[in-house]
C-alpha cells in the first residue's frame, strides 16, 4: 500500500504546490501574489546560467511597446524536461503566465509560455508551471 | 520527520531537477500534464541492487546524485524532527537581517559546506583523493585528501576549506576545517565563523541511494554541535551539464527581500 501511494503521492504534489527552485532566493525576488500575463512577439532568447530567458515586446495599454524580461529556469534543468534552445524563437508570438518582479521592474518569472497554435512551451516545469532551478 | 516522508521530498525534488532530455528536438511542447506524469515516473526510477564496490572492495559512491531540498531554503529542515538549530544570539540576529540579494550563491559564489544547491553532483574517488563535483552554483569542486596526512596547523580559510578523509568500514568520513566565513547555510542566510568544523559520514546502503550525516561544530556562532541528514537518489538518465553562473546573473539587481521558506521567517 505504501509503495502505491509512493508511486501516486510524486504526481499528485506535482499538481499542488511546489517550491520554485534557483540559485537564489525566489519569494525574495518575485511576488507570487502578482501574476502577470503578458501578449507580445518574442524579441530575444538567450539560453544562459544562470536562467535562460527571453524578452518579449508587449503592448500597453496605451499602446506603448515595452520590453519584458522574463526568467526561466537554467537550461540545464530546461533540457532535463526535454525543452531545447530551439523551443521558442525570436518571432514567435506568445501569451506567458508568470509571477511579477518584487521590484517593479518589466520583469517576470515565467510559468507557463503558449504559442499561437496553442502549443505550450517550458510548461509543466513544476506544479505550478514554473521553472524549478 | 519519518522516512517516508522523507524518500517523497526527495523523490520530489529530483522529479523537479532531474529529468530526462529523451524527446526529440523541438517535439512534444503541447503536454504539460505529460511531462509531470514523466517526471514522477523518473522519478522513480531509482535502481535497485546492491552499492557497488571499487576493485580494492571500498564502497563506490560513483554516480549522479540529486540534490536534498532540505539543504537549500533552512538547515533547520534537516535536523532530526523537533530539534533546533543552537544558534548564538548575535548569529540569529544577523541571519534575520540578511538581504537576500547578499546571499553568496544568489552571487554565483560556493555553496560552501554543509549547503547544497538544487542540482547534481558525483563524487569521485581515486587512491589519494576524492573529489565532490557540483553542476552548479557554483561549478565547482572539493577536494578531499585521502593520503593520511593531518591538518594543516593554520589552513587558509576558504570557501570549501580544507578536507581529509578516510573510511570507517563502508562509511566515507570527511573531516573539513579551515572555512572562510562568506557562504551562507541556506537561503534563510544562517551564518558561520572560521571556527567551522564538519565531519561529513556518507554511506551508500544501496545502489540507488545515497545517505549522510553532518555534524557542524562551530563554537564561533552555535552553542553546541548539531547533526544534519541528508539523502540523494541517484540519477541514471542525466549527466551533469555546464553551469557557468557567472554567464548572465541577472537575479541580485532585482532582490529586494528576504526568503521566505525558512524558519525565520514563521
Amino acid at each position: 500500500m505504501r509503495s502505491k501511494i509512493s508511486r501516486l503521492l510524486p504526481g499528485l504534489l506535482l499538481a499542488a504546490a511546489l517550491p520554485v527552485l534557483a540559485h537564489h532566493s525566489f519569494s525574495a525576488e518575485y511576488d507570487a501574489d502578482k501574476p502577470v500575463t503578458l501578449k507580445g512577439t518574442v524579441t530575444k532568447v538567450e539560453w544562459t546560467n544562470p536562467h535562460a530567458r527571453f524578452y518579449v515586446d508587449v503592448k500597453d495599454a496605451s499602446g506603448n511597446v515595452i520590453n519584458w524580461n522574463l526568467e526561466l529556469a537554467s537550461p540545464n534543468g530546461l533540457m532535463r524536461q526535454g525543452w531545447t534552445r530551439h523551443s521558442l524563437k525570436v518571432g514567435d508570438v506568445v501569451s506567458v503566465t508568470g509571477a511579477m518582479a518584487k521590484d517593479g521592474s518589466n520583469m517576470a518569472n515565467a510559468r507557463t509560455v503558449i504559442l499561437t497554435d496553442g502549443r505550450k512551451v517550458f510548461a509543466g516545469t513544476s506544479g505550478d508551471g514554473g521553472p524549478t532551478q | 520527520m519519518n522516512d517516508f516522508l522523507r524518500n517523497v521530498c526527495v523523490v520530489i525534488v529530483a522529479t523537479m531537477f532531474l529529468l530526462p532530455a529523451n524527446r526529440a528536438d523541438g517535439q512534444d511542447l503541447t503536454d504539460p500534464a505529460g511531462a509531470a506524469a514523466e517526471a514522477a515516473r523518473v522519478a522513480h526510477k531509482v535502481p535497485t541492487g546492491p552499492a557497488p564496490r571499487l576493485a580494492d572492495g571500498r564502497p563506490d559512491f560513483s554516480g549522479i546524485w540529486g540534490s536534498d531540498l532540505h539543504f537549500i531554503f533552512d538547515i533547520s529542515d534537516a535536523l532530526k524532527k523537533g530539534e533546533k538549530l543552537p544558534i548564538q544570539p548575535w548569529a540569529l540576529k544577523l541571519a534575520k537581517e540578511r538581504p537576500s540579494k547578499d546571499d553568496p550563491e544568489a552571487n554565483c559564489l560556493p555553496t560552501g559546506v554543509p549547503r547544497l544547491a538544487p542540482y547534481p553532483w558525483t563524487i569521485l574517488q581515486n587512491r589519494n583523493y576524492t573529489y565532490i563535483l557540483f553542476e552548479g552554483n557554483i561549478h565547482s569542486y572539493r577536494q578531499i585528501f585521502m593520503d593520511g596526512r593531518k591538518h594543516s596547523p593554520d589552513p587558509n580559510p576558504t570557501w570549501y576549506g580544507e578536507s581529509i578523509g578516510k573510511y570507517e568500514g563502508d562509511t566515507l568520513v570527511i573531516d573539513t576545517v579551515g572555512f572562510n566565513d562568506k557562504f551562507w547555510f541556506d537561503f534563510a542566510g544562517h551564518p558561520h565563523t572560521e571556527k567551522l568544523h564538519t565531519i561529513e559520514r556518507y554511506r551508500r546502503p544501496d545502489l540507488g541511494h545515497l545517505e549522510w550525516e553532518t555534524t557542524i561544530d562551530d563554537p564561533g556562532a552555535y552553542t553546541k554541535p548539531f547533526t544534519l541528514y541528508g539523502h540523494s537518489t541517484l540519477q541514471t538518465d542525466t549527466d551533469l551539464m555546464e553551469y557557468i553562473c557567472q554567464e548572465n546573473n541577472q537575479d541580485v539587481n532585482h532582490i529586494t527581500g528576504k526568503d521566505s521558506r525558512n524558519s525565520l521567517s514563521k
